[in-house]
């Protein structure tokens, strides 16, 4: 599945990838392939990336929404400065 | 005779010094103008998709979508944002904007102004020291002032949560912003619009369309989400209002430096044809002083 990662400034990511975690609202919640349609809005916290070739790519973000399509993931965030 | 022929050399050498930092103006603002442009062009997909996902939700969702910034509420105090730029010698540019922002006062809120319910939040100098000179009687805000020396997203950001939290604490009813909106390099125009309360747009939803979008699954839910994205969207199109206007300072003031350029050109063309004129003048001048000289010898 494919994953777009974008601030208001910059694409953070964007690429194939076998799974994503990511700071919820409600909760921590990891998307892999097939995963059902879903808006959700996130919290502080880190994204996780495992990106195609099993490695680990974390982009730390304030606050952000996640919407998932047929596979096709966008996270729209605003990116925590500091920690980049 | 000489005397006139220094004085016109003089002034070939000073239109050309202008000409010289016209043209280096034009570039300067060329040069910034692209990447203007390019932070403009960069915060279009994570808008779109915002505003994408804001009507996936409106359509979702039965009956109205009122977030507190949709609500219309009696207009008793506005706020109009100018957002000008810092500096000058770009046209008519802020001259423009400033305009913009009078008519709307003379049209709609000429009432509010004599009651002291009017504010100014001016962004760039230029309109802020149009209004502070002209019309000292309208409140103005001067904080942000100089938000143009820091264009990223926090810092805008926090101007337009700002004025969010003022709206939603009921201190202004009403919310305008007066910028200038970039078309291309060589068209900008002054513009007027509503911030806040939100205009609405029905989304156009077709039935299958509906059907694929029943699918979502909404976390927390529909309304957490709506009330969290709706001050994002205008945030971003705030960040947006102050993108515009930056990159139309500079289309605007290429387009007059290159004008200037070309003045100049035009000018030194002429004064030059005057020199030559001149110079002819005085030699043929000489020339007739010695025939003349040397004819009287002769007699």
């Amino acid at each position: 599945m494919n994953l777009l990662v974008l601030t208001p400034e910059k694409e953070l990511f964007n690429g194939t990838i076998k799974a994503v975690k990511v700071p919820g609202t409600t909760g921590e919640f990891e998307i892999r392939e097939n995963h059902a349609s879903i808006v959700s809005s996130l919290r502080k916290g880190p994204v996780k990336i495992t990106n195609s070739s099993g490695q680990v790519e974390t982009i730390p973000i304030k606050k952000g929404f996640i919407e998932v399509i047929n596979n096709e993931v966008s996270i729209l965030v605003q990116a925590e400065e500091a920690a980049e | 005779m000489s005397g006139a022929l220094k004085e016109v050399r003089d002034r070939i050498v000073s239109v050309k010094n202008t000409q010289q930092i016209t043209n280096a103006m034009k570039m300067v603002s060329a040069a910034k103008l692209r990447r203007a442009q390019q932070a403009i062009v960069q915060m279009r997909p994570y808008a779109d998709r915002l505003n994408r996902m804001l009507e996936n939700i409106l359509s979702n969702l039965d009956g109205g979508a009122d977030t507190s910034f949709g609500v219309e509420r009696p207009v008793e105090k506005v706020l109009i944002v100018v957002v000008t730029s810092n500096r000058g010698l770009a046209g008519a540019f802020n001259t423009n904007i400033n305009k913009e922002a009078l008519r709307l006062i003379d049209e709609k809120y000429q009432k509010h102004h004599e009651n002291g319910n009017l504010t100014l939040l001016c962004i760039g100098k230029k309109g802020y020291d149009f209004f502070r000179k002209k019309y000292s009687d309208i409140n103005l805000i001067e904080d942000h002032v100089l938000a143009f020396n820091d264009l990223s997203f926090d810092s805008i950001g926090t101007i337009s949560q700002h004025i969010m939290d003022e709206y939603e604490a009921q201190n202004y009813d009403r919310v305008h912003v007066a910028y200038g909106k970039f078309k291309n390099a060589a068209v900008q125009f002054s513009q007027m619009v509503q911030f806040l309360p939100v205009v609405q747009k029905k989304p156009k939803v077709s039935e299958a369309e509906k059907q694929r979008r029943a699918d979502y699954i909404f976390e927390p839910d529909k309304e957490t989400i709506l009330n969290e994205l709706v001050p994002s969207i205008l945030q971003t199109s705030f960040h947006k209002f102050l993108l515009d206007t930056h990159a139309s300072e500079h289309g605007a003031r290429m387009t007059a430096m290159d004008k200037a350029t070309e003045n100049a050109e035009d000018l030194i063309k002429e004064l030059k044809i005057n020199y030559n004129k001149a110079r002819q003048a005085a030699i043929t001048n000489e020339i007739s002083e010695i025939v003349g000289g040397a004819a009287a010898l002769e007699g």
